[in-house]
């Protein structure tokens, strides 16, 4: 015991002003955290149903976010670069198979077989995503690869902007909605408590793409040529590796989950219009850092953990603070999340701890 | 030395210099142009140049057809004069302000960088005006909201930033009332909620509102709030749920409004809770947002039933529907035909031609001419216009949606009225 104490008072004689100020930071917001949880479980205002659905929510909207983060995390981790349009291929997707899905649905194709209806859509929407995101790597970004400045940051940004509004030229100013599917309404029924079907499949489908996109990074040969890449380029291409080859199926593969994460979106949102993406883009983002930026399953997990955060924050803490209207600042979650976990932990939850320089 | 003292009374100059340009230090020194001086300054168009009028409203994003609607109507008013107005040819400036704060600022700043712009006709959106209004008159144009109904935009409070705004729709202050009322005398409601999505609309409606109904006797259960952007709203609508409301009144826009509508109904508590909007829905893109759901949801809005309304509007909807061939696609069309039809009366008022054709418009004439606007034949009515800039009126109604194939959209038919 004295050891210890003896320890933690040499720790805290050590400890800088900044470093204690940052210490005082986190006690204080652990020390907030708790409040609210504790006040909101002491008013006792929503039963164990209602705490359930919102963690449903929050995995269903989390996926999504997992799902578009993927593509975020792994363009950085062989190139260094935040391909910010990647919010856009996500719209750009989830709309083109709008119109292969209102087709279907006016045929009785959705309703009559779903799952072949569903897997034209997705066709869709992959094709789609993955043919611009690759559109996008040739013109907007191969360019600029050797190019050490701001050039290929703001031609992701312009690239965004191009496709924004493209669409808008394409599809049209208006919202459009995505038909709604009978087989995919309804609840199931798990130990007498309901859980809603759609945000069930939607979580279930996501995973399942994540679990396969890992495999393919970490057992195929291209995966295993992006993780030489991302450890390190020189390395990767002096052992013979096609470097362009493996950026062209990393945006690829970017493109591909970002068209499954579309249509997920679409089919739990309906509304499709050409600035969806943005919000979405945004949050994703968020959570590929908040997972570890260049990290696949740390952008799994910081997706899921942002939407969870997202739907559960505001009834769990923020209304034990007593703030009114909480789930306005829900957006404000995750910015807030970001900006902590740059300063606390910048590499994130699964990244390697950044070494302190000598 | 001597040059670090120059640097700094060089400094002190500049900073005193931008202090009194920032704190607007009016001016007074009148312009003249012409024959006509003016306080605020003169609008010079030469014999055979246009007579230029900006118009800002939404034309992008799921409230497009607002500000679409809009935007033919005043297209409408100016056609039946043949596009001519005091011996010019009127030239429309359009521009789209995204029914967003930033949308409105940046619109009006492109329209008060137009030199000898006359007057503004729009915004469709409170927020846009909150933004623009201040804009547009600090160059000494005056605007004309014409579906802009927040009550602080016209309240006496305003603040001399808005003396250049007035508006032809009508004040939320009316329409939260008598959504309260109606909700608890002709509904029996007696416990409610209210969702707003931070906008100056939506937030001073809901709060009009909940005011109302507070004080004829009813309980707010709570009073939410959503990103305008927010689509998962299955979240707050559970929290909403635990308070078991009966009724839910969220005024606000098509996107948020559409998420709310839709999802409602698969949140346990909610499934026999009364769902009521605001105008802001009375367009056919609220049918493709809420998709089936749609079906019985209703809105509170200006009556748009020709014995609500003034002589001339049957006439305007054929005229309406052979310009553009479909039907008015949203509910505010004849405000923004309004006014256009008093900016047209004012500067017909204010106008001075000479001999040589050349026209003069004095702005603060211009600006007093359509304040004294009095017992003006409009669509909407018979318009006068208050100090502080109303000149709408409102003729309260409650539309309902019966029919969820956006192809059936027409006001009266779906969403037909279904009180008084």
């Amino acid at each position: 015991m004295t050891e210890v104490l003896q320890a933690t008072k040499s720790a805290l004689l050590r400890l800088s002003p900044v470093g204690a100020t940052l210490w005082i930071i986190r006690i204080g917001i652990i020390a907030l955290l708790l409040w609210g949880v504790v006040g909101s479980i002491i008013a006792n205002r929503y039963s164990a149903a209602q705490w359930g659905d919102f963690v449903v929510f929050g995995l269903a909207i989390g996926s999504i976010y997992a799902l578009v983060a993927l593509g975020y995390t792994m363009v950085y981790g062989v190139l260094r670069l935040i391909n910010f349009c990647h919010g856009d291929i996500f719209m750009f997707g989830a709309f083109s198979a709008y119109f292969a899905a209102a087709p279907l649905a006016r045929a009785g194709t959705l309703e009559e077989d779903p799952v072949l209806g569903l897997a034209a859509i997705f066709a869709v929407a992959m094709g789609i995503s993955a043919g611009l995101a690759l559109l996008v790597e040739r013109v907007a970004y191969r360019p600029f690869r050797h190019v050490q400045s701001l050039a290929p940051l703001i031609c992701a940004i312009g690239a965004s902007f191009v496709i924004q509004q493209s669409a808008r030229g394409l599809f049209g100013s208006t919202v459009k909605a995505y038909p709604e599917i009978s087989w995919l309404q309804g609840d199931f029924s798990v130990l007498s408590w309901a859980v809603p079907k759609l945000q069930a499949i939607v979580f279930l489908a996501a995973v399942t793409v994540m679990l396969l996109l890992y495999l393919v990074v970490m057992r195929s040969k291209l995966g295993r040529a992006m993780r030489a890449l991302a450890e390190d380029r020189d390395a990767a291409a002096l052992m013979g590796i096609d470097i362009d080859r493996v950026i062209v199926f990393t945006f690829l593969l970017g493109g591909l989950t970002a068209g499954v994460a579309g249509v997920l979106y679409a089919l739990i949102f309906t509304q499709v219009h050409f600035f969806m993406g943005f919000v979405p883009g945004i949050k994703a983002f968020c959570a590929a850092v908040l997972g570890g930026i260049g990290n696949i399953p740390g952008a799994m997990l910081g997706g899921l953990f942002l939407g969870t955060v997202e739907s559960l924050g505001p009834a769990l803490v923020l209304e034990g603070l007593n703030i009114p209207a909480p789930y306005q600042l829900r957006d404000a979650i995750a910015f807030v999340l970001l900006v902590l976990v740059l300063i606390f932990r910048p590499s994130g939850f699964l990244g390697e701890r950044i070494q302190r320089r000598a | 030395m001597q040059t670090k003292g120059r640097s700094i009374v060089a400094a002190i100059a500049g900073a005193v210099g931008f202090a009194a340009a920032a704190m607007h230090i009016e001016s007074s020194v009148a312009e003249t142009r012409g024959p006509v001086t003016d306080p605020v300054g003169v609008v010079e168009i030469d014999k055979g140049e246009p007579l230029q009028i900006g118009v800002y409203q939404v034309l992008s994003g799921p409230d497009t057809a607002n500000g679409v609607d809009q935007k033919r109507a005043i297209e409408i008013a100016f056609a039946e004069r043949d596009n001519i107005l005091v011996g010019h040819p009127v030239l429309l400036h359009i521009e789209d302000s995204q029914c967003t704060p930033e949308g409105g600022q940046t619109a009006a700043t492109k329209l008060a960088a137009i030199s000898d712009l006359v007057i503004v006709l729009g915004p469709s959106c409170s927020s846009e005006a909150t933004a623009g209004a201040p804009i547009l008159w600090n160059a000494g144009i005056p605007s004309i909201g014409t579906s802009t109904s927040a009550p602080r935009l016209t309240a006496p409070e305003r603040g001399l930033e808005f003396a250049g705004f007035l508006r032809t729709s009508y004040n939320d202050n009316d329409v939260g009332s008598s959504a309260a009322d109606w909700a608890y005398n002709v509904l029996g409601v007696r416990r409610a909620t209210t969702i707003h999505d931070g906008s100056v609309y939506t937030e001073q409606l809901a709060n009009v509102f909940a005011e109302q109904f507070t004080a004829l006797g009813g309980t707010i259960t709570s009073r939410e709030a959503v990103s305008p952007t927010d689509s998962d709203m299955r979240p707050v609508l559970t929290r909403i749920a635990a308070d078991a409301p009966e009724l839910i009144f969220y005024p606000v826009f098509v996107n948020a409004a559409g998420h709310i509508t839709r999802q409602a109904k698969e949140i346990d508590g909610l499934e026999e809770t009364q769902l009521l909007g605001s105008d802001a829905v009375f367009t056919r893109e609220m049918i493709v947002a809420a998709g089936r759901a749609v079906v019985g949801f209703s809105f509170v809005a200006n009556a748009l039933e020709p014995d609500a309304l003034g002589e001339g509007y049957p006439a305007f909807v054929e005229r309406y529907k052979q310009t553009y061939g479909e039907a008015p696609i949203q509910g505010s069309h004849h405000q923004a035909y309004d006014a256009a039809s008093i900016a047209i009366a004012a500067i017909e008022k204010a106008a001075v031609t000479n001999d040589e054709g050349d026209t003069y418009i004095g702005r603060q004439a211009l600006l007093d001419a359509l304040y004294a606007t009095r017992d003006h034949k409009g669509l909407t009515g018979i318009l006068s216009c208050t100090e502080h800039g109303d000149c709408g009126h409102f003729n309260f109604a409650v539309y309902e949606f019966t029919n969820s194939d956006p192809e059936s959209f027409s006001p009266g038919v779906n969403p037909k009225k279904v009180y008084p």
